[in-house]
C-alpha cells in the first residue's frame, strides 16, 4: 500500500515518506465483490475512492437507460464527487465490474488533513484540477470525435480496459450504439 | 460624442465580493489581498477574447454583459457555457496545464470581466495565506457546474431542459440569441422555435388571467 500511494501521490508532486505514512494512517480498506453498488443515486458521498485492485464505473440513469460516466481501474480515483463536493446527494451510482479493493479516505480525514498542513491542501487541488479537466475531456470528446474516433481513441489509449470491461459497458461510456460498437471492433480485428 | 470613463477594479468590488460569499469560508481580508493582482478588460459585442490553440493566460469573472465558450466539430458550433454577470468563464484546462485551447471564448454582449493572469496567480499564491484554500473551493465549484450540466443534459428530455433552465434563468431567452442558446440546451433550431412559442402562449395566457 505504501509504495502505491507513494506513486499516486508523486504524480502531482514531491512526496516525502511522512506523507504517505500519514496517508496511509487516515485511509481505510474496503472491499467489495464483482457487481456491487458501492453508492446509490440519492445517497451522499463520505469517502474519496482510490481503487487498489480491480475495477468500477460510475453512471447515471437517464430514464430507463444507464449512462457510463467513468471507469476506474488501479490508481484512479472514482467517488461521487458531485455530492463529496456539495454535501447534496448524488445523481450517480458507483458500482464495481470486478471484485474490487479500495483504498478510502473519509471526508472528515481530508478535512483534517486540509487543516494540518498545506501540501495537503496542494494536493487537493491538484486531485480536482485532475478531476476536472477529465471531465472536460470526456465532455469535448463526446462532441468533437465521430463515433470511429471515439473507439478508435479509446482502444490505442486503455487498451488493458479496453479488455476488461464488459463491452455495453464501453459502448455506454463512448456513446456508442452496442451494434455499432460490435461492427467496429470487428473491423478492428480484421485489421490486426 | 460622449466618452466613457474606463471602468475602474473600484467600482467592481461589490461583484467581486458577491462572488466569493458562496464560499463561505473566504474571510474580507483574504480579498483584499487579491485585489493588487487583479485587471479588468472590456470587450465589445461579439469579440473574441480567446482563440483556438491559443493558451488561456486567465481566470475571468464576468461583473457586466454576457460571454459563451464554444467549441468547433467541423464546422458546427456547439455552446459549452454562458456567463452573466457573476459567473466565472476561462479556459480551466488550458490555464492549468499551458496547453493550446480547444475552446473558443467570445463574448455576446459588451461586457466588462475581472481578471487574473496565471503570473499573478503565481505570486497571489506565494504571499497570500489562503491561496491554496480559495484556488481549490473555484475549482470545485467549477467541477460541480460543468458535472450538473452533463447530467441535465443526458438525463432530462429536450422539453424539460428547456423548461428547467427558463425557469432557472429567466432573462436569458430574451438576453441570448436562440441558435445560441439552443445550441447550449442541445435543442434543434427547429424544435426550439416550437417550444419557445408555447412557452410565449402559456404565459401570455396566464398575464390575461390576472
Amino acid at each position: 500500500m505504501v509504495v502505491f500511494l507513494r506513486k499516486f501521490l508523486s504524480q502531482f508532486g514531491d512526496v516525502s515518506e511522512a506523507e504517505v505514512e500519514m496517508l496511509v494512517q487516515c485511509g481505510e480498506i474496503r472491499n467489495y465483490d464483482r457487481k456491487t453498488i458501492v453508492i446509490h443515486e440519492g445517497e451522499t458521498e463520505d469517502y474519496l475512492n482510490l481503487v487498489y485492485k480491480g475495477l468500477a464505473r460510475k453512471f447515471f440513469m437517464s430514464n430507463e437507460e444507464e449512462v457510463v460516466t467513468q471507469l476506474a481501474a488501479e490508481g484512479d480515483l472514482i467517488s461521487a464527487s458531485d455530492s463529496y463536493l456539495s454535501g447534496k446527494p448524488t445523481h450517480y451510482f458507483i458500482e464495481t465490474i470486478e471484485p474490487t479493493t479500495f483504498f478510502s479516505i473519509s471526508i472528515d480525514n481530508i478535512n483534517r488533513l486540509y487543516a494540518l498542513d498545506k501540501k495537503w491542501q496542494y494536493f487537493g487541488r491538484m486531485i480536482l484540477t485532475q478531476l476536472l479537466s477529465d471531465l472536460e475531456r470526456w465532455e469535448i470528446d463526446r462532441i468533437k470525435l465521430s463515433t470511429k474516433e471515439r473507439f478508435i481513441k479509446f482502444s490505442e489509449t486503455n487498451e488493458q480496459l479496453f479488455h476488461r470491461v464488459p463491452q455495453k459497458f464501453l459502448a455506454s461510456y463512448l456513446n456508442i450504439q452496442p451494434e455499432t460498437f460490435s461492427r467496429l471492433k470487428q473491423s478492428l480485428k480484421s485489421q490486426t | 460624442m460622449k466618452h466613457e470613463p474606463k471602468p475602474n477594479i473600484a467600482d467592481y468590488e461589490e461583484s467581486i465580493k458577491k462572488f466569493f460569499e458562496r464560499f463561505t469560508l473566504v474571510e474580507p481580508k483574504d480579498l483584499y489581498q487579491l485585489v493588487p493582482y487583479l485587471e479588468i478588460r472590456e470587450f465589445g459585442k461579439k469579440e473574441i477574447v480567446l482563440k483556438e490553440g491559443e493558451v488561456e493566460n486567465y481566470l475571468n469573472l464576468v461583473v457586466k454583459g454576457m460571454l459563451r465558450k464554444y467549441i468547433m466539430a467541423g464546422k458546427k458550433e456547439t455552446t459549452l457555457q454562458l456567463a452573466t454577470e457573476g459567473h466565472m468563464i476561462h479556459s480551466e484546462t488550458s490555464f492549468q496545464t499551458r496547453q493550446p485551447s480547444e475552446v473558443i471564448i467570445e463574448s455576446i454582449e459588451p461586457s466588462i470581466v475581472i481578471c487574473i493572469n496565471a503570473e499573478n496567480t503565481r505570486k497571489a499564491f506565494a504571499t497570500m495565506e489562503n491561496a491554496e484554500h480559495i484556488s481549490r473551493l473555484l475549482i470545485a465549484y467549477m467541477f460541480l457546474k460543468k458535472d450538473a450540466r452533463l447530467v441535465n443534459q443526458l438525463k432530462l428530455s429536450t422539453r424539460q431542459r428547456f423548461l428547467t433552465y427558463l425557469d432557472e434563468h429567466p432573462h436569458m431567452l430574451q438576453r441570448v440569441p436562440q441558435r445560441i442558446l439552443a445550441s447550449y440546451l442541445n435543442i434543434k433550431p427547429e424544435t426550439f422555435s416550437r417550444l419557445k412559442h408555447l412557452v410565449v402562449k402559456r404565459s401570455s395566457k396566464s398575464t390575461a388571467k390576472d
